[in-house]
């Protein structure tokens, strides 16, 4: 595994997570004991990495690392800070870390929490020589739960994701939403290779395989911001490229050509002649009647993950509340060890629990009924409560009496006693007066909410 | 019986598809009785079904009737085959004009009791239906609303015969999303397809690479759903109204694929024709392969190395014959003739010093000395007399006497010149080439009820029938590729140009006009049509001259045209359009602007820039342009711009015509003058 570098993209804003992001970075939301961020570097460390780099928020750099030194990780996390006043797409970060990339290279997002192994990406990825390889989930991890708030519309962004069976080459990957009525496909995408398998109930991972060149390749797209949104659809668009009709030949005695060639995708591949005769000779080749790849150089390929495979990435609070209900349950799968999953700071004198998730100096008291749910560090749960399915977030106090069910209740949020909350968004900070009992709505301070938007 | 009826497999064939296709053999007998590889298309397509475990085939003609119960009766008496374990009925009649027709009958008749096989007359094939069947059978008592099964055979993806399409399937469940026919010509850029069938199922698989042998698993409702939609004409009918009435129709198509092991193909048309002979005699269809006795049950042919097959009782100089060639019973070569890839019907005479190469002959042909024959059929008892040359998909029907010393190609021949069914037509005076022979049009002003059972919605498109030649192969693979890429390169690169308000009124003047040409509306409504277009988008008069003149050639019919033949094309829709096109071209500048408005044409036509004199000659023919516009535009053309240049070159020669005529004009007014 040492010719791969690793980078975890962390300077995401979270902005589809206003309700229970308060002003911590996104990287630190709590997933059970540990931030998020610490997931795809346990993942890492599992398969043997032994080095990362992490592209962070430079105002965030140093609340990241307080905060995974506290973690129990092995691996020697590098960081790599890019402006806060920037407004960088994650295109945009992997080229400003450009000359960190040294060979080929795993780019992951810091929201992923899987325990997906990426062994059958990696060789396929070596085996065919590919310029990148992805990894697909199956999407609806969190189908099954149920938004708190006001009910909304919930629509999920889709994916039309085009792969060829017979070889698991990429052919295309559109964002539903992109598309009008009509998906149009070319005609290239679907002559030679006979079948099209399109998927719309998968999710991208956002676990890249990427070869080096790809790095230098996107350093010269200046234009592109985003890797998902632009720089993949390009990427798989140019697998089909050919090299420009006026060969390198007469490159030095027209200057303005060899200029043109620089901008050319082919220009990066390295395909030296010795590749090509290696090709021309090799035996290996998937049809009688194609040359290997049909000739193409630029090659992308997707890997679907098992089935019984967990990977959901965390970018919304649906998913935000689906992983902690249920990290609980998939605890010894995701993580293959036994971990306390209740700190051994915390004070948990609760005696009907049941799959709950508590962090270090939370103060659970007697005489509470809690199911299927996650407590803050420092939260206090006063006596006679009932609480379940819900995530209590660090400093939140409740107090004696209430009955909390599918809820959020932010930071440094306060319920006062007797209250009835169901299916409800408690922002940070909130105060939730005596007797409240409602339903489905978002209560938060509305500056302090505006606030975060902005940021 | 009511005790067997569970058990009965019962099939449906369906005879006279696609006539227009095989003029002019079509119009001397049924084209399910045409000999492929001396054996009738309809008996290859009975021995597949009684392979396949069928005991009561319903054969349904509309068209010489009698001839085909004949041949059944024939059949039975000499054992064919097929003619054990099953029952065959020929039904049918006059009244009947196209495939919804015929299930409509026999949905009244109510002859066919369950599950049942449908097969076209003209289908090939080796394939064992069984397995199908059952599949039908499973997904039918798992989906109450199945309605039928279709079964598809991968294919190569560089061949079209019109057979071809695209379909989009559940991969779970094989149902039919999506299903399209691929173009003859190869052009479709790309593919469109509704999102919401990839959105609305998780994974859909899109095959490309398939072809359609017309097979079909049909559940009793299929014959009711004909019933029902009167409006249903044809198959593709039928599969296109069940997927855009899903839900109002309740009822659903599902898909089977062949086997790789497989062989199945429709004889549609005449290259289709040569591709299956050349399938049967490669041997790809085995069983089905001339020595194995189809139809008749006994040997008819010793099979030799290279694909050879001779009858014994054929006189054959062992080295005339070169691969894949077939020779049947009672036929005579003479020495120095050289025969490869042909089949050789019964009784047939051939000269000395013959070249046939890709020749199909029926029964009783006579070819006499020093022929070259390529790419063609020659019906039974026709004689092609010394010093032919003939080439290039020409069609013989029987009885022809082809003069000797003719050079034809691309060209179909009959015996007699009243052989055109008169009801179609007035009576044409065919064009004689001996006495008899005569040249059959095959060109048709597109009138699709006239072809038949108008099967394939490719007949409509193209206007003549397809011919035989040398299998066009992919056009360079390579050249697609990077012209796509080049393509996508300016689309995400650049920003995607705003439609203009040019553009739009271009292409709603292109939709008007398209629409016209089809539908053959009045011009004075058209001309409305784009009237209004013109002030919803503000247009000067110069640029609605232009633009409309854009949108003439930018019709469909002129960008794809039959055979590439681009002159007949625009002729077609000139005659329809031609007063929309005077009615804004009538000064000498909206000349120019027409002309103007070619040259942006040329560009962007490769077929337009090569006729390019043609077509400026044509408009001058037709008083559309002046001659004075054409100097004028001539002489403004840039020859430092390439393209300009190159224009100016092929248009030389058409200016000297046209300044030459004037002369002599002027010539002639001197001398009035001088009276």
């Amino acid at each position: 595994m040492h010719m791969f570098q690793a980078v975890i993209l962390a300077a995401g804003r979270g902005t589809r997570l206003p309700e229970v992001l308060g002003d911590a970075p996104k990287a630190l939301l709590p997933v059970g004991p540990y931030p998020l961020i610490w997931y795809p570097l346990n993942l890492l460390q599992q398969h043997n990495f032994s080095e990362v780099i992490v592209v962070v928020l430079e105002q965030e750099k140093l609340e990241i690392q307080v905060a995974l030194e506290h973690t129990p990780l092995k691996l020697k996390v590098e960081y790599a800070t890019i402006p806060s006043d920037s407004d960088f797409g994650t295109a945009d970060s992997l080229r400003y870390i450009y000359d960190r990339i040294k060979s080929d290279f795993v780019v992951m997002s810091c929201d992923l929490v899987s325990n997906v192994k990426l062994y059958p990406l990696i060789n396929k990825f070596r085996e065919h020589d590919a310029a990148l390889a992805m990894l697909l989930f199956k999407s609806g991890f969190e189908s099954d739960v149920v938004m708190p708030g006001p009910k909304s519309k919930h629509k999920p962004e889709r994916d039309l994701i085009g792969i060829h069976p017979a070889t698991q080459r990429l052919a295309f990957v559109f964002a539903a939403s992109d598309c009008e009525d009509t998906l149009n496909i070319q005609k290239h995408l679907v002559k030679n290779k006979g079948q099209l398998d399109v998927y719309s109930r998968l999710s991208d991972s956002h676990i890249y395989v990427l070869k080096k060149w790809v790095i230098n390749y996107l350093h010269s797209k200046e234009n592109i911001s985003t890797f998902k949104g632009e720089f993949l659809p390009h990427l798989i668009k140019k697998q089909h490229a050919k090299r420009p009709a006026k060969t390198t030949q007469d490159t030095t005695s027209e200057v303005g050509v060899a200029t043109k060639h620089e901008d050319h995708i082919l220009h990066y591949v390295p395909h030296s002649t010795l590749d090509q005769k290696i090709t021309q000779t090799s035996l290996f080749n998937q049809s009688l009647s194609h040359s290997p790849y049909h000739g193409d150089l630029v090659r992308c390929y997707a890997i679907q993950a098992p089935k019984e495979t967990i990977g959901v990435r965390i970018n919304n609070t649906l998913s935000f509340l689906a992983i902690n209900r249920k990290l609980a349950s998939i605890w010894l799968q995701l993580c293959g060890e036994s971990h306390p999953l209740i700190a051994p700071g915390a004070m948990v004198k609760s005696t009907q629990t049941k799959e709950i998730i508590v962090a270090d100096n939370a103060k659970l008291s007697e005489k509470t009924s809690l199911n299927f749910s996650v407590f803050g560090s420092n939260c206090v749960i006063n006596p006679k409560n009932i609480v379940s399915n819900s995530i209590i977030m660090s400093n939140a106090i409740i107090e004696e009496g209430c009955n909390i069910e599918n809820c959020i209740i932010g930071h440094r949020a306060q319920v006062k006693s007797g209250s009835v909350l169901k299916n409800c968004l408690i922002g940070p900070n909130f105060v939730v007066e005596e007797g409240t009992k409602t339903q489905a709505v978002h209560l938060s301070n509305a500056d302090q909410f505006m606030e975060i938007d902005i940021q | 019986m009511a005790q067997f009826e569970k058990q009965i497999v019962q099939a449906v064939l369906i005879a006279d598809n696609n006539v227009w296709n095989f003029k002019p053999l079509s119009d001397e007998g049924s084209t399910a009785l045409l000999p492929l590889v001396n054996v009738s298309m309809l008996d290859y397509a009975l021995i597949a079904l009684n392979r396949s475990g069928v005991e009561e085939v319903f054969i349904y003609a509309s068209l010489y009737l009698a001839d085909i119960r004949n041949h059944i009766k024939q059949g039975i008496a000499m054992y064919a085959s097929w003619s054990f374990k099953m029952t065959v009925h020929v039904i049918g009649g006059e009244g009947c004009r196209c495939f919804g027709d015929a299930m409509r009958d026999l949905d009244s008749k109510a002859l066919i009791r369950g599950n049942f096989i449908l097969l076209g007359a003209d289908t090939v094939t080796n394939a064992d239906l069984r397995p199908v069947l059952e599949q039908h059978k499973r997904t039918a008592k798992f989906d109450k609303g199945t309605a039928a099964t279709l079964v598809f055979k991968e294919c190569s993806n560089n061949l079209r015969t019109g057979n071809e399409l695209l379909i989009a399937v559940d991969k779970q469940n094989t149902r039919l999303h999506y299903h399209q026919r691929l173009r003859l010509n190869q052009k479709e850029p790309r593919y469109q397809l509704p999102l919401d069938i990839f959105l609305g199922n998780s994974c859909v698989s899109l095959h490309h690479n398939l072809l359609d042998p017309q097979i079909a698993i049909g559940s009793p409702s299929m014959l009711s759903l004909f019933s029902d939609n009167f409006d249903f004409q044809t198959r593709d009918d039928f599969v296109r109204g069940l997927l855009i009435n899903e839900e109002l129709l309740d009822s659903r198509i599902y898909v089977a694929m062949l086997p790789p092991a497989q062989y199945a193909h429709k004889v549609n048309s005449w290259p289709s024709y040569q591709l299956v002979s050349r399938d049967i005699i490669n041997r790809w269809a085995y069983p089905l392969v001339p020595d194995m006795g189809v139809y008749r049950l006994q040997q008819q042919y010793v099979f030799h190395k290279d694909n050879i097959y001779k009858s014994h009782e054929a006189m054959v100089p062992k080295v005339s014959l070169h691969e894949n060639s077939v020779v049947q019973a009672g036929s005579h070569v003479e020495s120095g003739t050289v025969i490869r890839h042909s089949v050789i019907g019964a009784n047939c005479r051939i000269g000395k010093n013959c070249q046939l190469n890709n020749v199909f002959l029926m029964a009783d042909v006579t070819i006499g000395d020093n022929c070259r024959l390529e790419h063609c059929v020659v019906g039974s008892r026709s004689v092609i007399n010394e010093l032919c040359e003939v080439s290039a998909g020409c069609v013989f029907g029987s009885n022809c006497i082809l003069p000797a010393k003719t050079k034809l190609s691309n060209t179909l021949v009959t015996s007699s010149s009243n052989t055109q069914s008169s009801e179609d037509h007035e009576a044409v005076e065919l064009e004689a080439i001996g006495p008899q022979a005569y040249i059959v049009s095959d060109l048709t002003t597109g009138d699709p009820d006239a072809d038949s059972d108008g099967e394939d919605l490719l007949a409509q498109q193209t206007l003549c029938i397809p011919k035989m030649g040398e299998p066009v192969r992919q056009i360079d693979e390579l050249s697609d590729y990077s012209f796509n890429s080049d393509e996508d390169e300016d689309e995400s690169r650049a920003v995607t140009p705003l439609p203009d308000d040019t553009n739009i009124f271009l292409s709603e003047v292109i939709d008007s006009l398209t629409r016209g040409f089809r539908e053959k509306s009045n011009p004075d409504f058209l001309i409305l049509e784009i009237n209004s277009s013109r002030y919803a988008y503000n247009m000067s008069l110069k640029e609605v001259n232009f633009n409309v003149v854009k949108a003439v050639f930018g019709i469909q019919h002129i960008l794809e045209p039959a055979n590439d033949n681009v002159m007949l094309a625009i002729n077609a829709v000139f005659k329809q359009l031609g007063p929309v096109v005077s009615n804004y071209i009538k000064s000498e500048d909206a000349m120019l602007d027409c002309l103007n408005a070619l040259e942006d044409v040329c560009e962007e036509n490769p077929l337009v820039r090569e006729k390019i004199s043609q077509v400026v000659h044509y408009l001058y023919d037709k008083d559309f342009v002046s001659e004075d516009a054409i100097l004028a535009w001539h002489e403004q053309l840039d020859i430092d711009i390439e393209e300009q240049a190159h224009l100016k070159k092929s248009l030389a020669k058409l200016v000297d015509w046209l300044n030459q005529s004037s002369e002599e004009e002027d010539d002639d007014d001197d001398d009035d003058d001088d009276e």
